[in-house]
């Protein structure tokens, strides 16, 4: 299996599916094809149809789109339990990773994923506002109903927990102050084996893309 | 199981869930709510924790989001993806595609199944669109997306809706012809065009 990604530091839809394989222990080979100004990664069209990434390449077939690649690893490897087994939690975990992936387009807009910088208080408007009121109102609606069995969305390490890891990255990187209990899973999910590893690298990317800097002015 | 939806005419979100149980005759009870009304978003939130229609009552528990339905339904009836694995996956690709895609095809096209629009809408973004769906429907294996209709059929169900109502030629006629010609999406259409309700901030071209 070979998964295509962007810049560590950049790409939130790229995160989801490395740290999800990466957190279960899942063996494949990294692929980083580094984006351009634009946020266009040169050569994606060679792996995927649409010339997006991220792209998780399985038996030479190609599976594009963060979610469906979640999906086909979920059903590949059963015993991982990459959805939460119970019945009812998993039904809530698609629908809070289905709400992910086709929206928060202000919090996405405005609030980029830029691990290694800092742009405290900034990408603020009444959408993005929304946007965070609504992330905390699942994340501790989750916590609340599974808390007893560990600190992340479900408990344990779920699909949902990758799905939400650039969000964490997000509110670090704006300075969000939240409420006790999702600070406490941010804390939790900051603390991931896979979510260091990559965060480490993406301190690391030195490459600077425009498209995905709407507040470098500030700093630079 | 209760499935909350919106108008008919005009909610394609709506659509896809619905046909998906339909067409494998999943009993279900529906409630439609006439959307943009001032009462729509409190009726709304009653239903769905995300303020957003379609959302799934069943066993006690809300689904929300039409892929996550799907995913839901697909548990119940596992016609609704491909048997075959590599298929599978790549249809809940291009289901994922079309779940976070295709934006300006949804801002200058949307839904509106009793009007028609010919050559409306037709940005240079929208037929970049229009050529990826018409590659997605190119690689059809007939008579549905991947034989049998499938959840991916379900996705792109509004989009066939929308190339009748703006006269997109082109994309794979056949496709179209199959799809417009399920009891359930007639089904869909006639209740469209019975619906008494209009919104005009969704009737882009009068």
């Amino acid at each position: 299996m070979q998964l295509i990604i962007g810049n560590k530091n950049y790409s939130s839809w790229s995160m989801r599916p490395w740290v999800l394989l990466r957190e279960a222990g899942i063996a494949f080979e990294e692929v980083q094809l580094k984006f351009d100004d634009t946020g266009h990664a040169k050569g994606a069209e060679r792996y995927s149809p649409t010339g997006k990434l991220p792209v998780l390449v399985i038996d030479g077939e190609p599976v594009w789109d963060s979610l469906a690649i979640c999906e086909s690893v979920a059903e590949r490897y059963p015993e991982k339990q990459l959805w939460p087994a119970d019945a009812r939690a998993r039904r809530v975990a698609r629908s809070i990773c289905a709400e992910m992936h086709s929206g928060f387009q202000a919090l996405r807009g405005e609030m980029p994923m830029n691990i290694r910088s800092r742009h405290p208080g900034k990408g603020r408007s009444p959408e993005s506002q929304r946007d965070i009121e609504r992330v905390v109102q699942i994340w501790t609606t989750c916590l609340d109903r599974h808390g007893a069995l560990g600190p992340l969305l479900f408990g344990r390490f779920s699909i949902a927990d990758a799905y939400y890891a650039p969000v964490v990255t997000r509110f670090q990187t704006y300075a969000v102050s939240l409420p006790p209990a999702a600070q406490a899973y941010c804390d939790a999910v900051l603390a991931l084996r896979a979510v260091r590893e990559w965060m480490d690298a993406a301190r690391r990317e030195t490459e600077f893309v425009a498209g995905d800097e709407p507040y470098a002015s500030d700093h630079r | 199981m209760l499935l909350i939806i919106g108008n008919k005419n005009y909610s394609s979100w709506s659509l896809r869930p619905w046909i998906a149980t339909k067409v494998y005759g999943m009993p279900f009870d529906e409630k439609r709510i006439h959307l943009y009304a001032p009462s729509s978003k409190a009726e709304i939130l009653r239903y769905s924790p995300a303020g957003k229609v379609p959302v799934l009552h069943d066993e006690g528990t809300v689904v929300w989001d039409s892929l996550a339905i799907l995913e839901y339904l697909a548990e119940r009836e596992p016609r609704l993806w491909p048997r075959a694995a590599a298929e599978r996956a790549r249809a809940r690709a291009i289901s994922a595609e079309m779940h976070a895609g295709f934006a300006k095809l949804r801002e200058h096209m949307s839904m509106n199944i009793r009007k028609r629009y010919p050559g409306k809408g037709r940005t240079p973004e929208v037929l970049a669109e229009i050529g990826r769906i018409s590659a997605i429907w190119g690689e059809a294996k007939g008579p549905f997306l991947f034989g049998e209709f499938s959840a991916a059929d379900a996705m792109y169900a509004p989009v066939v809706l929308r190339f009748r109502t703006y006269a997109v030629e082109g994309p794979n006629r056949r496709y179209m012809d199959t799809m417009l010609a399920l009891p359930a999406m007639r089904e869909w259409i006639e209740a469209a065009e019975r619906e008494p309700e209009s919104i005009p901030e969704l009737d882009l071209y009068e």
